[in-house]
């Protein structure tokens, strides 16, 4: 697809804030993160103290000698190691000094095709991109929709 | 002795006795907005009246069991009475976990496993090694296969040569179903309703409307087409959980191309986003994510084997033509797992708790091709 800029929508773009690369970048590992949330909306319960052994949990941990008793039984050296979460069990693994193929060698690379564009508002295959943000937008219809809503925020 | 075979996947476990059948159930606990003070466990899921804005807690976090405190309230539930009425001294279990499952997750299922429910005997595997069983043992002159793995999590591609898992060929790409339904909800979220909040009724059209385009921008071409001539076009009817329980596409005859529905109903008009959004699996580069889609992460994979290396990238368009694609139902490892635990050699690859008290981690360690 040949890549077409036409003037009418980019007359005034000299007038608007550019976002940089950095930004843009950042902007996006947001929108990727948000990707991976199990929920948008927050626990029903979250006002309320969590309830059965989730709540003794903490607790259990902070009375008399902790490390002491986490020696004792093997069920307190089981609490301890539930309370990690992804991050830190990566971290705790060290693959990086470890042979590989591991979890971080096993990732695939990033493609050798180019990026396909599709318009971020319609979701077409889209021939132009925002001159602020750095989005892709197939007609001026999409690209008005656009920075109204997206352009410089994430409204979502 | 009975043998329970456990696909315990990040969203649905597949669990039965090696003699009866599968039943998929989710692998999380639930809570809703109308009665706040419970959490449902498992298939309780099915009690909820109301599963409107139902918020999920999930043991699983990108693919790997974390919260094990949500993971024990499930297996209390599925081995307890109400479901599979466990005898733990005289069952055995197969159990799988993802590829390349980090040591200390392993060794607190081994724990948990052994000490705390007391199996008699474990097998510790991956999903993609019972699929690969599986499929070795109905095909048996095959001497390889590539299993392609797409969970909730993320997508693995894995060779097995005679029935040997190839460890240097894994790929993985880091998009799976939960990524699809965000990624679903976000942009209907953005063109037409609010439905952040309702993970599981959008995961539900998903299922019900997305398809994997055989001819993507000859799609795209349809998809632009206005009133009847759009054959992609859907109109799926939102479930209100009072008349409507379950969400369903408007039968074509029925479809208002022009104009509002006279009928109440919420709708969703789905077009692009039928196929644009399964796409990703192909293409992550599509929402950003830099990284090989599946035919192209296939081909790193068997350049990466040492037979391989020759192979030019012409491979790409040959695996679509040419390659035998199986494409097998969510419960096929679990049918593996079946047929592992009916194989003669079972009792072999088993660790059993005896030897686990007495020879600890290491034992599953050597045993288990994990």
């Amino acid at each position: 697809m040949v890549l077409e800029k036409k003037g009418s929508a980019r007359v005034e773009a000299g007038q608007r804030r550019v976002l940089d690369e950095a930004t843009r970048q950042r902007r996006l590992t947001r929108q990727l993160e948000a990707l991976e949330k199990d929920n948008f909306q927050d626990d029903p319960l979250s006002s309320l103290p969590p309830p059965g052994p989730t709540a003794r949990l903490p607790a259990f941990s902070e009375t008399e000698e902790p490390e002491k008793r986490r020696r004792k039984t093997r069920g307190d050296h089981f609490k301890q190691r539930f309370r990690k979460n992804f991050s830190a069990l990566l971290e705790e693994e060290n693959l990086s000094e470890r042979a590989e193929p591991n979890y971080l060698s096993a990732v695939a690379p990033p493609s050798s095709l180019p990026p396909r564009p599709f318009c971020c508002v319609c979701g077409f295959p889209s021939h132009y991109t925002c001159t602020t943000c750095g989005g892709r937008y197939c007609c001026t219809k999409c690209l008005l929709t656009h920075r109204e809503t997206r352009c410089l925020k994430w409204t979502l | 002795m009975a043998t329970l075979v456990l696909d315990n996947g990040a969203y649905t476990a597949k669990i039965g006795y090696s003699q009866e059948k599968v039943s998929v159930i989710p692998n999380c606990q639930f809570r809703s907005k109308t009665s706040r003070l419970k959490t449902f466990t498992a298939n309780q899921l099915d009690e909820i009246k109301d599963p409107s804005g139902l918020f999920y807690i999930l043991p699983f976090q990108k693919g790997y069991l974390v919260n094990w405190d949500v993971q024990r309230k499930v297996w209390d539930h599925l081995f307890g009475k109400e479901m599979f009425k466990v005898d733990f001294a005289d069952t055995s279990i197969v159990i799988t976990e993802p590829y390349f499952n980090f040591t200390s997750i392993q060794e607190s299922m081994n724990e948990i496993l052994f000490e705390e429910y007391q199996f008699q005997s474990v097998l510790r595997t991956n999903a993609g090694s019972l699929s690969a069983h599986h499929y070795f043992h109905t095909n048996p002159k095959e001497l390889c296969c590539l299993v392609i793995d797409t969970g909730f999590s993320f997508t693995h591609i894995v060779p097995y040569c005679r029935s040997r898992k190839m460890k240097d060929g894994i790929r993985r790409i880091n998009v799976g179903g939960k990524l699809l339904t965000n990624h679903l909800k976000e942009i209907i979220s953005y063109r037409q309703l609010h439905v952040m909040d309702e993970t599981h009724v959008i995961n539900q059209v998903k299922e019900d409307v997305c398809y994997v385009s055989q001819q993507f921008y000859k799609d795209m071409e349809i998809a632009q087409q206005k009133g009847e001539e759009n054959a992609v076009m859907r109109d799926y009817v939102l479930p209100d959980f009072s008349a409507i329980k379950k969400g369903f596409c408007k039968p074509r005859e029925e479809m208002v191309f022009s104009g509002k529905y006279k009928t109440g109903e919420q709708i969703l008009r789905l077009v692009n986003e039928r196929f644009a959004v399964p796409e990703m699996l192909f293409h992550p580069s599509d929402i950003g994510i830099q990284e090989m889609g599946i035919p192209e992460a296939i081909v790193h994979s068997i350049q990466s084997m040492p037979e391989g290396k020759n192979t030019t990238s012409n491979i790409s368009f040959r695996i679509a033509d040419d390659s035998k694609c199986v494409i097998i139902p969510i419960t096929y490892s679990w049918e593996g797992g079946k047929l592992l635990a009916q194989n003669p050699d079972y009792e072999e690859m088993v660790v059993t708790r005896d030897d686990f008290e007495e020879n600890g981690h290491c034992v599953c360690e050597e045993k288990f091709d994990v």
